[in-house]
C-alpha cells in the first residue's frame, strides 16, 4: 500500500504561488529525497506533507487516510522536523524530551532510548542552548522519532548536522517510510533511492540515482 | 449614453432615498421642544448606529460562516460589513459628540451608549487592521472571524457593563422621551433609508472584495522566493 | 490523551522555562514599581482619598502588566516553531492554550502577591480577602483574552500596537466590574457581591468562548 498519496499540491501565499500542482507517490518504507533551490517549495511541500500546513488546493493521503479530515489520528504517524527546531532553551535535552513524551502520550522510557540513538546520551541534562547546532538538530531529531512514527519527514536535517549526518539519519530512516528535503545531492543518492526535484514550486519529477550535470 | 449598472442604480436610488430622508427631517419633523433645532441630529444619529450593529452582524454571521464551512464568500461578506460598519460607527460617533457638545457643553461622556460605540468602533478597527497586516489566505480569515466574533459579543456586555456601573455613579443621561407620531415616523423612515445605504455599500464592496481575490489569482505568474532565515554560520 | 495532563505540562514546562531565564520577571517588577511610584507622586494622595485613588492605580499596574505578560507567551519567533511541534502531536489545542494561559496567569499572579500588599503598606488602603478574590477572578476572565489575541496577533504585523487595541475593548467590562469589586473591598460605598457575581459570569463566558476559539486560532 502507499504511504503518501499527493494530487495537484497547491499553496499560495496571498498572490505568491508556493508549489503549483505538485503529485508524488511514495511507498510504505521508500525514502525519497526532494532537491531544489532556496524558494523552490521544499519547505511548504514538506509541511503540507506533514499536515502542519493546509495547501490551498490539492489531495493529500496518508497510510490510506485522508490527511485533512483525519489530522489527528495522522500525527501518531507522523515525525516532523522543521527547518527551524523550535527546541526550548532553558530546558535540558532530556526535559525537552519528556516534555514531548507527555504530550505524545508515550511511556517517558522513550527518552533514554532516543537520546542513546541520536547519540546525545552524554548531554542529556545539558541546556538546549547549550548544546552546538549539530546536537541541536540531533535533539529535533530524537525528538520526531519518540513516538515511533511511521513516516519521518525532515526539512534539511544535514543542514546542520555534523560529519557523520548520513549514518545518524540512515540510521534513524532504517524501517521507515521518509522524505527528507536537502541541497545536498550526494546525501540524497547515499540515503535515497528517489528523489524529486522542485523548480520554483512545480515538480520536475522523480529520478532514481539522480545525476547533477552543470 | 451609458447604461448604469447594477451597482450605479443601486447606488442612486439609496442616495435617493437618503436625500427624501433628510427632506423628512428637516421639513416633515417638528422641531423638539427642549433641545432645539440640534435634535434633528437624533434621526441620523441613531438610525447610523442601527444600521452599524447591523454590518456588525453580518461580519459575526460571515466569520462564523467561513469557520463552519470554509466558504470564501462568508469572508468576503465579513470583510465588506467590516469596512462599513466602521464608516456608519464613525457617522454615529462624531454626531453624537456634537450634539453632546451642544446638549451638556461636553464632547465626551462616559454612558454606556458611548461608551459601547467607542468600544465597537475600536474593536472592527482592530478587526481591518488584522486584516490588512497578516498574510491574505485562509489563516487571515480565520484569525479575523475570531476578532469578528469576540467583537460582536463584546459590545452589548460592555454596553451592560457601563449600565451596571452608572447606576452606581449616576451622571447625564440622555432622556429618551416617548416620540410623537411625526418624530416617530420620521426616525422610522430615516432608519430604513440608512440601512437601505449600508445593504447597498456592503453589497458593492462584496463585489470589490470578490474582484480583489480573484485579481490576485489571476496576476501572479509563478514566482517568489520564499524568505527563509539565513542559514547559521558553521 | 488526557486534555488536563497536556494543560498541566505545558504549563510547568512555561514556568520552568521562564525560571530559569527569568526574562519576564524584571519586566512586570517593573510594573509593580512603577505604579507605586507614580501613585504618590501623580496623584495628591491622602488618608481620605486613598481609597478612591488605588483602586485606578491598581488597575493600571494590572492592565499594563497583563499586557506584558499574555503578550509574551506567544511571541518569541521561537516559540512559533516550537508551538508547531506541539501542535504536531496529538494534544489537543485547546489544552495547549489553556496550559500557556495558565502559566501566564501564574506569573501575572505573583506580580498581583506583591503589587497588593504593597499597595496596602504605601498607600494605607485596607488589605483583605475580599480584595484578593476579586483581583483573581478578574485575572482568569483577563488571561483567557489575553492570551487567546496574543495567540492572533503572533501572526500579524505591528503586534504590540495591535494586541492592546484588540484585547482592551474585551477587558473593560472586568475592569468596571472588578473596578467596583476593589472599591467595595476599600470601603467605599457600592455592592461588592454584585460585582463578585458579574466577574463570575464574564469569565464563564469568556473562558468558554475562547477555548472554543483556541482551535482556530492555534491551528493551521
Amino acid at each position: 500500500m502507499s504511504m503518501v498519496v499527493a494530487n495537484g499540491l497547491t499553496h499560495r501565499f496571498g498572490p505568491e504561488i508556493a508549489l503549483d500542482s505538485v503529485d508524488l507517490v511514495l511507498d510504505t518504507g521508500e525514502h525519497m529525497a526532494v532537491l531544489g533551490d532556496n524558494g523552490a517549495g521544499k519547505t511548504t511541500l514538506l509541511r503540507i506533507l506533514a499536515t502542519a500546513l493546509r495547501p490551498t488546493s490539492g489531495r493529500l493521503e496518508i497510510a490510506g487516510l485522508d490527511a485533512f479530515r483525519e489530522r489527528r489520528r495522522l500525527r501518531h504517524y507522523i515525525g516532523y522536523v522543521a527547518h527551524n527546531p523550535g527546541l526550548y532553551p532553558a530546558l535540558s535535552a532530556a526535559e525537552n524530551l519528556e516534555f514531548f513524551c507527555d504530550l505524545q502520550d508515550v511511556s517517558r522510557s522513550r527518552v533514554a532510548e532516543a537520546l542513546e540513538t541520536l547519540g546525545l546520551a552524554s548531554v542529556a541534562h545539558r541546556r538546549a542552548s547549550l548544546l552546538s547546532r549539530g546536537m541541536q538538530q540531533r535533539l529535533a531529531i530524537a525528538r520526531a522519532i519518540l513516538h515511533e512514527p511511521r513516516l519521518l519527514i525532515f526539512d534539511e536535517p544535514d543542514a546542520s548536522l555534523d560529519a557523520d549526518a548520513a549514518d545518524v539519519l540512515g540510521h534513524v530512516m532504517k524501517g521507515r517510510t521518509a522524505v527528507i528535503a536537502t541541497h545536498d545531492h550526494a546525501l540524497a543518492n547515499r540515503l535515497c533511492p528517489r528523489t524529486l526535484v522542485l523548480r520554483h514550486g512545480r515538480s520536475l519529477g522523480t529520478a532514481t540515482h539522480l545525476r547533477v550535470v552543470r | 449614453m451609458n447604461k448604469l449598472n447594477r451597482f450605479e442604480k443601486a447606488s442612486v436610488g439609496a442616495v435617493a432615498l437618503m436625500l427624501l430622508a433628510g427632506g423628512a427631517i428637516f421639513f416633515y419633523a417638528p422641531t423638539d421642544f427642549l433641545q432645539g433645532p440640534v435634535q434633528r441630529i437624533f434621526y441620523l444619529h441613531v438610525s447610523s448606529a442601527i444600521a452599524a450593529y447591523g454590518c456588525f452582524a453580518v461580519v459575526l454571521l460571515g466569520g462564523a460562516i467561513f469557520l463552519r464551512t470554509e466558504n470564501y464568500a462568508a469572508d468576503r461578506w465579513a470583510r465588506a460589513g467590516a469596512l462599513v460598519g466602521v464608516v456608519f460607527t464613525t457617522v454615529t460617533l462624531v454626531m453624537g459628540m456634537l450634539w453632546a457638545k451642544k446638549v451638556w457643553g461636553a464632547f465626551w461622556v462616559w454612558d454606556a451608549r458611548l461608551t459601547s460605540t467607542l468600544v465597537l468602533w475600536i474593536i472592527y478597527a482592530g478587526y481591518l487592521l488584522v486584516r490588512r497586516l497578516t498574510e491574505p489566505g485562509r489563516q487571515a480569515a480565520r484569525l479575523a472571524a475570531v476578532v469578528g466574533i469576540f467583537g460582536f459579543v463584546d459590545v452589548p456586555v460592555v454596553h451592560f457593563s457601563v449600565t451596571w456601573w452608572v447606576t452606581h455613579h449616576p451622571g447625564p443621561v440622555i432622556i429618551n422621551d416617548a416620540l410623537p407620531a411625526q418624530m416617530l415616523a420620521t426616525f422610522l423612515f430615516t432608519m430604513l433609508c440608512t440601512i437601505v445605504l449600508a445593504a447597498v455599500m456592503i453589497t458593492i464592496r462584496y463585489r470589490i472584495e470578490t474582484l480583489m481575490d480573484m485579481k490576485q489569482l489571476i496576476a501572479g505568474p509563478v514566482h517568489v522566493v520564499i524568505t527563509r532565515e539565513p542559514e547559521p554560520v558553521q | 490523551m488526557n486534555p488536563f495532563r497536556a494543560a498541566i505540562a505545558v504549563a510547568r514546562k512555561d514556568l520552568v522555562s521562564e525560571w530559569r531565564t527569568r526574562e519576564m520577571v524584571p519586566a512586570l517588577a517593573q510594573f509593580v514599581v512603577l505604579a507605586l511610584l507614580i501613585g504618590n507622586f501623580g496623584f495628591q494622595i491622602d488618608s481620605r482619598n486613598a481609597p478612591s485613588i488605588a483602586p485606578g492605580i491598581l488597575w493600571l499596574a494590572l492592565v499594563f502588566a497583563g499586557l506584558i505578560a499574555f503578550g509574551r507567551t506567544f511571541a518569541a519567533e521561537r516559540e512559533q516553531s516550537s508551538l508547531e511541534a506541539m501542535l504536531m502531536t496529538p494534544a489537543s489545542p485547546v489544552a495547549i492554550f489553556a496550559g500557556k494561559a495558565l502559566a501566564a496567569s501564574v506569573l501575572l499572579i505573583l506580580c498581583e502577591v506583591v503589587l497588593l500588599p504593597a499597595l496596602s503598606l504605601f498607600f494605607g488602603t485596607p488589605f483583605s480577602g475580599d480584595l484578593v478574590v476579586a483581583v483573581l477572578l478578574a485575572t482568569i476572565g483577563m488571561a483567557s483574552l489575553g492570551c487567546l489575541f496574543a495567540a492572533i496577533v503572533a501572526r500579524v504585523r505591528a503586534r504590540e500596537l495591535l494586541l492592546p487595541l484588540l484585547t482592551l475593548p474585551l477587558w473593560i467590562p472586568f475592569i468596571v466590574a472588578g473596578g467596583q469589586a476593589v472599591q467595595s473591598a476599600m470601603g467605599l460605598p457600592g455592592s461588592y457581591d454584585q460585582a463578585i457575581g458579574l466577574l463570575i459570569d464574564f469569565d464563564i463566558l469568556f473562558v468558554v468562548l475562547t477555548s472554543l476559539a483556541a482551535r482556530f486560532v492555534l491551528d493551521e
